[in-house]
């Protein structure tokens, strides 16, 4: 088509170079998975398996048994709330600044600022005020965490989102007798909706894959799956066929709802940077 | 008595006849800890373990047992190696008591004692009358990894030494033998007992069979490679420290020698050792790649096939090298007594009696026999009457010599470095590693590594530190003879 | 604030403009608030504690509160260390950031026309991006593995002799083997925020500059380039900022290694934080890096929304 250079590749051409670079980027994934089907004997083959010859199930079974699976549903519940809290505030103060310009350019900056701090940064004094607040090890305290950490970019993303909501439904709606709650719970929340899937995707994985926090304000109540993926590393040994099990039970899951959610995700995380 | 409490009264009998106590008099200590431990019924002991295969111990077998017994629910933190001295201190920091009962490397008490984060078991140690059983500990680990400044902090729990294990069918091969005498000239020692003569037999074995089984191979990864160079630096007649000065010496021909002979050697080991770690190292010569290398106790019984077949151990390729195992003392002739365990009590832990009286039970004569059999667990026999054990001794054929090669590591070790704030000191000697396998200048690196050193030991304090090495140093175990 | 009120109308053609208008700033506020209030305290507050403690002098066995002046801020510019991890930090940033970019374009150009199958091309694509990166680090581990690896066995099939080349060992590798696995993990997220923002590139304009006769390169970069710059700006700024806190892929792949030839700001301050507890100079060094990227950021988005 007329983007393309010149009319340019021919369609097999392009086929072939669509191949691989899905290869490029899926082979890393298909090693990981087949590492934790393989035996132990496969894992330090020399020269490397492939294919495993037996599928089984191993690697998996030991991480039940012993309820290090458990943490795949600490990261769910965690992501899950501090999501649905990230995105109602978040939304709620996007509106605000989108319609209101609330605190003007100075407020959103700072807002955004917050994005940029490197988590090792605050992770210490985050850390001591938990301790004060009883939070270390709790979902209450990873929920709020995340939360915060997520809000920037909820805001950032959903501003866009909501100043391409036409004015004209708001003051539509205004004039029927809605007071400016109800405007933004009916007219505003539905209009943007894909914007809040798409914005939910991402801070769900970001919840969802977070180390550093959950390394160091978890003890093991509330592990998280990125943090018991490293607790076969080192040691005695790096524990390849766990860490692999386990990254599969943590990641299969997001690929899923992101699966179910994917219409929602390419158009959306694109749409909402374009108008951001 | 009501049904519950005779149900879970009689629960504990069973516990008690199970493991078959009162047997001996001088099993008391566990049934002493069992029966102060009645008066904790109820409670919760939560305690900081080493995750991975450590922790199926009181997972799978201490924890459950001690519940029945007693009634004190015990909960197991699983921490990996690096983050547990981090997470300790942290936790003390908080103060939230979350860690009753901890496991700490013996290296560390000293720094976790100048931080208040352990508390001081003497007066329980007498309490509870485990004074005669904690004597019959092993006596390096006893007099090295149990008190800091004349006051108990630790049980010591767990005898990890390193060990050469050699392939017996390859060094005793005839045809090998002549062609190395034609060849260097003496007989090939079986085993090696010093550096030269391990260098001289490993390589010479690489060449002659035209690399279908290296000479050694080695755990190189820097976690492993500084321990290792602790001990051969001291093997070789290298300190630490000028007495005087505090100066660091570490940059001395001696650490330079080791270096260059590192680098000289991985010529001859597999390609890539320079990478390896505590399982690579293991695939490789259960496979029987390697001819010789330098491990921790497990190696040697999982190279029998001792216990291999357990689930938790799935991930152990299986060894093709049964019986065909030596164990012997490491080059230079006094092994590291590197990591290892001791139990300890946080200060700031709520229930601390019943921690106490959980690490007291774990450390008794009778518990820990059957702990350091586990053949998942990576606790090594500690107590002379471990190394003594007829039980033991008939877990496969070789294992009375493994047992004697254990405990002669254990008379002859050499007990970590261990300083204010040890593990500074340490990381620079990792990053030293990593530097050599990068290819950097021996000496170079090592200068740079002396004056690190010299910084942190300015930043802690000269005379502080210098004290704290003096004391170390004036231990037997610190340097050889 | 009128003039921020977006609904001007309503408040002068309603029927209670009166009523509405003070309940409409006060809404504004109550919108904004709970996102204030945890921001603040999650965001603030660790900052403020943060400058507090790089003035005083704790460490591991001293838990000393007194004013200690600027002293770590002092050590800190003549630590070789700290700078050299902020020089590694950049070089990430500098080298991971254009490959990224120009990788993501040329696969978002590559799907930009009709495909058999392209809605699952791009489906598949996004996996990476929801990889936790501790996992990607130590999946690259795995495939980086000189001896268990199928990196260097698929470099020997190609080269025709066995290799060992040690990814996480060698100098000349190391960052090689950090940078594949950064690019690996965020050029699919490059990939999707372009390839959206090209579908939105105004048609019409393309016919007129191809009718024209404009060369491809004049097309993008008359038509194309101004229609995704802000896409393209924010993408940059995003990964920009993720690189700059770079931690997990190195902890799996080198932890920092050889010496300390990788080691990022982020891996130096944990080393100090929480390895060495140096509590009071990683919080000197904390807020030093607050500084260094808030001023930098600061300039950048001024500049990004002057050339908007």
């Amino acid at each position: 088509m007329r983007l393309h250079p010149e009319r340019g590749l021919g369609l097999s051409l392009r086929l072939v170079l669509a191949l691989a670079v899905l290869v490029f980027f899926l082979f890393p994934i298909y090693w990981l998975a087949i590492i934790a089907f393989k035996t132990p004997e496969e894992i330090f083959a020399y020269p490397p398996v492939w294919v495993p010859e037996n599928i089984q199930f191993a690697n998996f079974l030991v991480l039940f048994k012993d309820g290090d699976a458990e943490t795949v549903f600490n990261s769910l519940f965690i992501a899950g709330v501090s999501t649905v809290f990230a995105m109602l505030l978040g939304t709620m103060c996007a509106y605000s600044i989108a319609r209101y310009r609330t605190g003007g350019n100075l407020f959103s900056d700072w807002i955004i600022s917050n994005r940029m701090i490197p988590p090792i940064v605050i992770v210490f004094p985050v850390f001591l005020l938990f301790v004060t607040l009883g939070l270390v090890d709790t979902y209450t305290g990873l929920i709020l965490l995340y939360t915060a950490f997520n809000l920037p970019y909820v805001i950032w993303m959903m501003k866009g989102y909501v100043q391409d909501v036409p004015l004209e439904l708001e003051e539509a709606a205004l004039v029927d007798g809605l007071n400016r709650w109800q405007v933004f719970v009916k007219v505003v929340l539905p209009m943007v909706r894909g914007g809040l899937f798409a914005t939910a995707v991402f801070t769900f994985v970001f919840a969802w894959n977070e180390f550093i926090f959950a390394l160091i304000l978890t003890r093991n109540e509330v592990t998280t799956f990125p943090v018991q993926v490293t607790h076969y590393f080192g040691g005695q040994s790096n524990f390849w066929a766990k860490i692999a099990a386990m990254s599969m039970l943590g990641t299969v899951p997001i690929f899923i709802v992101v699966a179910f959610l994917q219409r929602y995700l390419v158009r959306g995380i694109s749409l909402g940077a374009v108008k951001g | 008595m009501d049904r519950r409490q005779f149900v879970i009264g009689s629960g504990a009998l069973a516990g008690l006849s199970a493991v078959g106590w009162p047997r001996l008099a001088n099993a008391q200590a566990a049934q002493k800890a069992v029966e102060a431990a009645q008066a904790f019924r109820g409670s919760e002991v939560t305690v900081v373990w080493e995750a991975g295969l450590q922790a199926l111990d009181p997972l799978n077998f201490s924890g459950p047992m001690w519940e029945e017994a007693t009634g004190i629910k015990v909960n197991i933190v699983e921490v990996p190696t690096s983050e547990m001295f981090t997470k300790i201190l942290q936790e003390h920091r908080a103060g939230t008591g979350a860690y009753d009962a901890l496991n700490v490397v013996p290296a560390w008490m000293p720094d976790l004692v100048r931080a208040g984060a352990l508390e001081p078991l003497d007066s329980y140690v007498e309490k509870y009358g485990y004074g005669p059983e904690l004597e019959t500990i092993a006596p390096v680990y006893r007099d090295n990894q149990m008190k800091v400044d004349g006051t108990i902090y630790g049980l010591p729990d767990d005898g990890d030494v390193l060990v050469l294990y050699y392939r017996t069918d390859v060094l005793n091969d005839p045809a090998l033998q002549s062609e190395f005498k034609a060849e260097m000239g003496y007989d090939l020692p079986v085993p090696p007992t010093t550096w030269k003569e391990f260098d001289d037999v490993g390589a010479f074995i690489t060449e002659w069979s035209d690399g279908k089984i290296y000479g050694a191979g080695f755990m190189r990864e820097s976690t492993y490679g500084a321990l290792m160079f602790q001990e051969r630096f001291r093997n070789e007649g290298g300190r630490f420290f000028d007495p005087d000065t505090m100066k660091a010496t570490i940059n001395s021909d001696v650490g330079v020698k080791v270096f260059t002979d590192w680098v000289a050697e991985n010529k001859w080991m597999p390609k890539g050792v320079q990478t390896w770690g505590f399982v690579e190292n293991l695939a490789a010569f259960l496979a029987g790649d390697t001819a010789m290398t330098v491990s921790w106790p497990p190696y040697g019984r999982w190279a029998a096939g001792y216990g291999t077949d357990t689930e938790a151990l799935s991930w152990v390729p299986k060894s093709t090298i049964g019986g065909k195992v030596g164990y012997a003392m490491t080059p230079g002739g006094h092994p590291q007594l590197a990591l290892g365990f001791a139990l300890g009590v946080s200060s700031s832990s709520r229930n601390k009696e019943a921690a106490y009286l959980f690490c007291q039970w774990l450390n008794s004569a009778e518990i820990s026999l059957q702990r350091v059999q586990l053949p998942y667990a990576l606790r090594d026999p500690f107590r002379d009457s471990h190394f003594a054990s007829e039980e033991y001794k008939s877990r496969w054929p070789e294992a009375p010599q493994y047992l004697q090669a254990l405990q002669d590591g254990a008379v002859n070790g050499l007990l970590d470095l261990s300083i204010i704030q040890t593990d500074r000191y340490e990381e620079v000697i990792r990053q030293s590693v990593t530097r050599l396998w990068s290819g950097e200048d021996p000496k170079a690196i090592l200068d740079d590594a002396a004056a690190q050193w010299d910084s942190l030991t300015e930043r802690i304090g000269l005379e502080k530190q210098k004290a704290a090495y003096a004391s170390w140093a004036s231990n037997p175990a610190a340097y050889p003879a | 604030m009128t003039q921020a009120d977006p609904f001007p109308l309503s408040a002068e053609a309603g029927a209670r403009p009166v009523r509405r208008r003070p309940r409409g700033t006060g809404f504004k506020y109550w919108m904004i608030l709970p996102a204030v209030a945890v921001i603040l305290l999650i965001g603030l507050f660790p900052v403020i504690y943060t400058a507090m403690k790089s003035v005083q002098n704790i460490t591991m066995f001293d838990q000393d509160f007194s004013y200690n002046g600027f002293i770590h801020y002092k050590t800190l510019l003549n630590d070789t260390r700290f700078w050299k991890a902020l020089a590694h930090t950049l070089i990430f940033v500098a080298v991971a950031l254009p490959l990224e970019l120009l990788l993501g374009l040329a696969m978002a150009y590559l799907f930009l026309d009709r495909l058999p199958g392209r809605p699952i091309f791009v489906t598949l694509l996004v996996l990476p991006v929801l990889v936790s990166p501790i996992v990607a680090g130590a999946t690259w581990r795995l495939l980086l593995d000189n001896r268990y690896g199928p990196i260097n066995q698929i470099i020997g099939w190609i080269t025709g002799t066995e290799q060992t080349l040690l990814w996480s060992v060698d100098p000349n590798l190391v960052y090689p083997a950090i940078i594949l696995a950064e690019v690996w993990q965020w050029t699919p997220f490059m990939f999707l925020l372009l390839w959206a923002a090209l579908q939105n590139v105004d048609q019409s304009q393309m016919e007129a500059a191809e009718l024209d006769g404009a060369s491809w390169w004049r097309t993008f970069r008359l038509v194309v380039l101004p229609s995704i710059w802000p896409v393209v700006a924010i993408a940059v700024l995003i990964r920009a900022l993720d690189l700059f806190r770079l931690f997990d892929v190195v902890w799996a792949l080198t932890k920092g290694g050889p010496g300390t030839m990788t080691e990022t700001i982020s891996i130096y301050a944990y080393v100090q934080g929480f390895q060495q507890f140096e509590t009071s100079y990683t919080a000197a060094m904390a807020f030093m890096v607050i500084i260094i990227l808030a001023v930098t950021v600061t300039i950048v988005l001024r500049k990004i929304e002057i050339d908007r």
